[in-house]
């Protein structure tokens, strides 16, 4: 005789007006919702968890080590001390950002993103911490030398997907067809094959891009027009706002951004100096 | 009439479960702004649906062929009918795609990239097909082709009448499921900027913020395209019961 045998049978007879398998897979939801109803929403209030693409060097990237590194990340590691909390990355694709946001899986956003007055109807944003614009890379043959020659009826212009110059040129390019990557190797290599006619990113990628592929492409690096990077966070976390804020201008007034620029940037700097182009960090 | 019951039943349940799910999450919907840009789903999916159907075309010749070349007396060419269905499958689809755009098609001088996304995909889903048809073929028992050359069949009749009925009726289900996964695989070529339907609903995700508002309708479109793809299959496969 098995010890559990009258017990079970009195609940399996309960059901015994459905089908054995229609048993099991009703029990299974069941499960499964009280899983989920279960679900408390509460996270750890003790962790700061940041929300940037790590395929942005020098500002988002991941060292040997795969570990989160560059200046965004000095900066979020120096605001989470600031506020008392552990930091924690996550690494989420740029278009995928602003839903992780929304969702409450990240508290901020700090991922080189440009204040955009779309962007701001659903986000709210920091004070801006960095000026820059958006420029192009063509490829080394072509004759365009400003926006206004790539906006042709038959040239191809590549833009990454949610980025401001995808923004820009749905908004603004009346003749060029607009094709959308999701990796910005991928756009740049585009331009490099002559399969596309220009790519429209922010100034410090287009020059590195170039630098990539400098014997097939060429870079207009004056930016055509002026945007700034702020923090994203959530609508209605105005104490949060604050504090981010705060955190921004005293980070500027001691000179933490000046120190993060020559530790990542320097060459740069004395590349753009050389060439003759304003410098935005 | 109870099978209409059990049906509801089920999906009472899918809801209830999702209706759970939704409710734990807090999202605030947003269905105006991801409804104006309906043209794009439009757009996307009729571009989908085109480009999985020239794929599925060529999918099929190739897979017959590289089977037929499976079975060949001639040995390299059996060899390289072999590795090109384990390269195949044993690689991913998105690497595939940039080797075969940036590197093959950029050397052979095809700059069309709907061409060579079309391509990517049937030589894909070529290996995999070659792979069903062949296990199909060779599910047929050895006795029937004894039975058959007993009865003095030509090599030709054998395959007509005895192979391909048994074959094809064996790996339909396969092969259905292979023309689902085809539709679904080709929203990689988004990679390359082929404006189908997933990256049209990505753009629209990019540029609105809502997320499930465009993910939604890229569920239900791709559903619409893979069911009557299984039906179709299940009922072939039942009037070829009938025949053998």
């Amino acid at each position: 005789m098995q010890p559990f045998g009258e017990s079970v049978n009195g609940v399996m007879r309960l059901f015994s007006f459905l089908p054995d398998l229609s048993k099991i897979s009703i029990c299974g939801f069941g499960i499964a919702l009280m899983f989920l109803l279960g679900c408390s929403k509460g996270r750890d209030t003790q962790i700061l968890v940041v929300g940037m693409e790590l395929s942005y060097p020098p500002f988002e990237m991941t060292d040997e080590n795969n570990q989160p590194t560059g200046i965004s990340v000095e900066m979020a590691q120096a605001l989470a001390n600031r506020l008392g909390k552990t930091l924690r990355i996550e690494n989420i694709p740029f278009a995928g950002l602003i839903p992780a946001l929304k969702t409450g899986k990240i508290d901020l956003i700090i991922s080189s993103m440009s204040r955009t007055e779309e962007r701001a109807q659903s986000i709210s944003f920091s004070n801006s911490y960095v000026h820059t614009g958006l420029c192009i890379l063509v490829s080394k043959n072509g004759d365009s030398h400003s926006i206004k020659d790539i906006d042709q009826p038959g040239a191809k212009v590549a833009v990454k997907q949610g980025t401001t110059g995808h923004i820009y040129a749905n908004a603004n390019l009346k003749n060029a067809e607009i094709l959308l990557f999701d990796k910005e190797s991928a756009a740049s290599l585009e331009v490099a094959q002559g399969k596309v006619d220009a790519f429209i990113y922010d100034q410090i990628s287009i020059y590195l891009n170039w630098k990539k592929h400098s014997d097939t492409t060429r870079a207009l690096l004056n930016p055509f027009n002026s945007e700034s990077w702020s923090i994203g966070i959530r609508k209605g976390n105005d104490g949060l706002t604050t504090q981010v804020n705060q955190f921004l201008a005293d980070y500027q007034s001691s000179g933490g951004f000046d120190q993060l620029g020559d530790k990542y940037l320097s060459e740069q700097k004395r590349e753009f100096k050389k060439l003759g182009f304003p410098f935005f960090f | 009439m109870s099978r209409w019951v059990s049906f509801g039943c089920a999906i009472l349940l899918l809801s209830l479960f999702l209706h759970a799910s939704f409710s734990a999450l807090e999202y605030q919907w947003n269905w105006e702004s991801a409804l104006r840009y309906k043209k794009k789903f439009a757009d996307g999916w009729i571009a989908t649906l085109w480009i999985s159907a020239l794929s599925l075309f060529f999918a099929f010749l190739i897979g017959s062929l590289a089977t037929l070349c499976n079975r060949a007396r001639f040995l390299p060419v059996r060899y390289l009918s072999m590795i090109y269905v384990e390269l195949t499958r044993g690689t991913p689809l998105l690497v595939q795609i940039f080797f075969f755009f940036y590197v093959v098609a950029d050397a052979a001088g095809i700059q069309n990239r709907y061409v060579v996304g079309i391509a990517i995909m049937a030589i894909f889903s070529g290996a995999y097909i070659s792979e069903i048809l062949r296990a199909g073929i060779e599910g047929v028992g050895e006795s029937q082709l004894l039975s058959a050359r007993a009865i003095g069949f030509t090599e030709y009749q054998t395959f007509r009448y005895v192979i391909l009925p048994q074959a094809l009726r064996s790996s339909l289900p396969a092969l259905a499921g292979q023309t689902a996964n085809l539709i679904k695989d080709s929203s990689l070529l988004s990679v390359i900027a082929i404006s189908e339907f997933t990256l049209n609903a990505q753009e629209v995700n990019a540029i609105t913020y809502s997320s499930f508002e465009s993910f939604f309708p890229l569920a239900f479109g791709y559903l619409i395209l893979t069911l009557p793809i299984m039906r179709l299959s299940r009922s072939i496969e039942n009037r070829l019961r009938f025949e053998t």
